[in-house]
């Protein structure tokens, strides 16, 4: 038996820092990777958010001869898939005015890929004086009176010590801790992906500082793209409850839209890799810790419940988790109960700030882009109609304006529902049910609505004519 | 890129399985096979894996447990 004040299973982003935090408060610490090296057998986006530069002084210190795949997502393009497979717009945006700080204000993620930022954050929880040990798989809890006191390796080998459980979607610590067997169906997402490898200079020169890509559609869930310094990966997920056929029939999907293909060429990218992982995706983390156990990122489900950034979020609930268990073991108390300061520390913090509108996010995502054939079918038409309607030729620009009202009046249907569903109820989180009340009261905005689209048809009926 | 010596890391109950056959739909390597009213996963299943425990995760009835592979052994990711 070798004893530990803190046991990481896991040497990710997550179990890195939980280490580092650790050893720096102290605390006798290890931590474990089943692969060689920390970041080799796992696949990601890969997107760093920046608030990981705002909250933890080091990143400053991340260049790209430590990431040499390196390369900021300046600018982010949003392709818009119809019905019909083929791209009818996009747009490109960048960090707008109102973000307050840097770096968020010069890019909306630094892309790399995890085989070589994780190695890197590792070195610092053992610069800190943490053990990493690798090649090595955590099989089991160690038990004592039916309560959790330590871990097992695969060669039997015995850790005492307080466990933080940093081991991923299907995590071994949640099973064996009794915390988890599997995820509800609806709290995870399957998400393949390909990596692309192409030239530096090429990507420089047709994407620009456009390093990030969303594909919208209405025929697959929506498709994320990330350009790295030599290549890209492309992928798409959905909730495990979604998929009427393979995952791979969706993401050829996009790999065979003639705008992509034509992007492959001029890239000269060619496939690299394949890679698949699962990804927690849910509206609010629950059963994050048991008697001497902590579950912390994708283990604990805390990826972002919009846009499932994951890294940020394990390392903010990897510092919570040893902030807790500092306290716990210095008051040698390890029970769930103490533990339970876990919940209050993370909830203070930013992840904890983007989980109270959690439920609400999650659910807008999974109605719009993760809904491609009941939402994005009319979605994609309806906003293009609106953003590209306008600057067209084909008649005089007034006739042009209500012609783009009668079609987008025949969306309404679906959108005012939507709307209804989804955008109010999230606009209510967001600002607190007096401030919505002020700004409109969704029982009012019910009871005028046919008045509202009699007034649009009367509005327009005298120019039916237009439309044929 | 895969690292030989994993062993044998999933294992399918038939007693427990269900047949509902969402296993087949999910694996994106298409390791899972139904014959006869059963399942059964490929025999060399362990050099295609890609280790993302989907199988497991929609096996609601139990039938499936996965358990990674041996430390330092399986798929690698060179740009994960």
């Amino acid at each position: 038996m070798e004893n530990y004040d803190v046991i990481v299973v896991g040497a990710g982003p997550g179990g890195s820092i939980a280490a580092r935090e650790s050893a720096k408060k102290g605390l006798k610490t290890i931590f474990f990777e089943r692969g060689r090296k920390p970041g080799e057998k796992n696949s990601s986006g890969c997107g760093l958010g920046p608030r990981m530069w705002r909250d933890f002084d080091f990143m400053t210190e991340l260049t790209p001869e430590d990431c040499p795949s390196l390369r900021p997502g300046a600018a982010a393009r949003n392709y818009l898939v119809n019905n019909d497979g083929e791209v009818s717009g996009y747009l490109m945006t960048k960090p707008t005015d109102s973000v307050t700080y840097e770096p968020a204000r010069s890019w909306i993620t630094m892309n790399c890929y995890r085989s070589e930022f994780d190695p890197w954050l590792a070195k610092y929880a053992t610069d800190a004086g943490a053990v990493l040990k690798t090649s090595t798989l955590v099989t089991g809890l160690l038990k004592e009176n039916g309560k959790v006191s330590g871990v097992i390796d695969e060669k039997g080998n015995k850790y005492s010590g307080l466990v933080i459980g940093a081991d991923g979607a299907i995590s071994m610590v949640a099973r064996e801790s009794g915390l988890r067997q599997r995820w509800e169906q609806e709290q995870v997402t399957i998400v393949p992906q390909y990596d692309f490898e192409c030239p530096p200079s090429k990507i420089d020169d047709v994407m620009g500082d456009e390093a990030l890509a969303v594909w919208w559609s209405a025929t697959f869930p929506a498709a994320y793209q990330v350009f790295f310094n030599d290549g890209f990966h492309i992928g798409l997920g959905n909730w495990m409850t979604w998929w009427e056929k393979n995952p791979m029939h969706y993401l050829n999907q996009v790999v065979a839209l003639k705008y992509f293909q034509r992007q492959i060429r001029i890239l000269e990218a060619k496939p690299r890799e394949f890679q698949v992982h699962l990804l927690p995706w849910q509206g609010q983390p629950h059963d994050t810790h048991a008697d001497n156990v902590i579950l912390i990122g994708d283990a604990g489900g805390f990826p972002c419940p919009l846009e499932a950034e994951g890294i940020y979020p394990a390392m903010v609930t990897a510092r919570a988790a040893i902030e807790t268990a500092v306290e716990a073991i210095s008051a040698a108390d390890v029970s769930k109960e103490f533990l339970n300061l876990y919940d209050a520390k993370w909830r203070a913090t930013s992840v904890g700030e983007e989980f109270k509108t959690g439920p609400e996010l999650a659910s807008i995502w999974k109605a719009l882009p993760f809904s491609p054939l009941k939402t994005m079918s009319w979605f994609v038409p309806m906003l293009m109609e609106i953003i590209g309607g306008i600057f067209d030729w084909s008649e005089p620009h007034a006739v042009r304006v209500r012609q783009i009202a009668r079609r987008v009046k025949q969306y309404l249907p679906n959108a005012i529902p939507f709307i209804m569903r989804e955008v109010i109820p999230l606009l209510t989180a967001i600002l607190g049910e007096e401030n919505m009340n002020l700004l409109t009261d969704p029982e009012k905005l019910i009871a005028a609505m046919p008045e509202l689209e009699e007034a649009i048809a009367r509005s327009f009926v005298e120019n039916d004519m237009e439309e044929k | 890129m895969r690292i030989p010596g994993t062993g044998n890391f999933i294992t399918l109950d038939n007693e427990k399985c269900t047949l509902c056959g969402r296993c087949l739909i999910i694996c994106v390597m298409n390791l899972w096979k139904k014959s006869d009213d059963r399942v059964h996963l490929v025999d060399d299943y362990a050099s295609h894996c890609l280790e993302c425990g989907a199988c497991y995760q929609v096996c609601e009835s139990g039938a499936i447990d996965f358990r990674y592979p041996a430390g330092g052994t399986g798929i690698v990711y060179a740009k994960g």
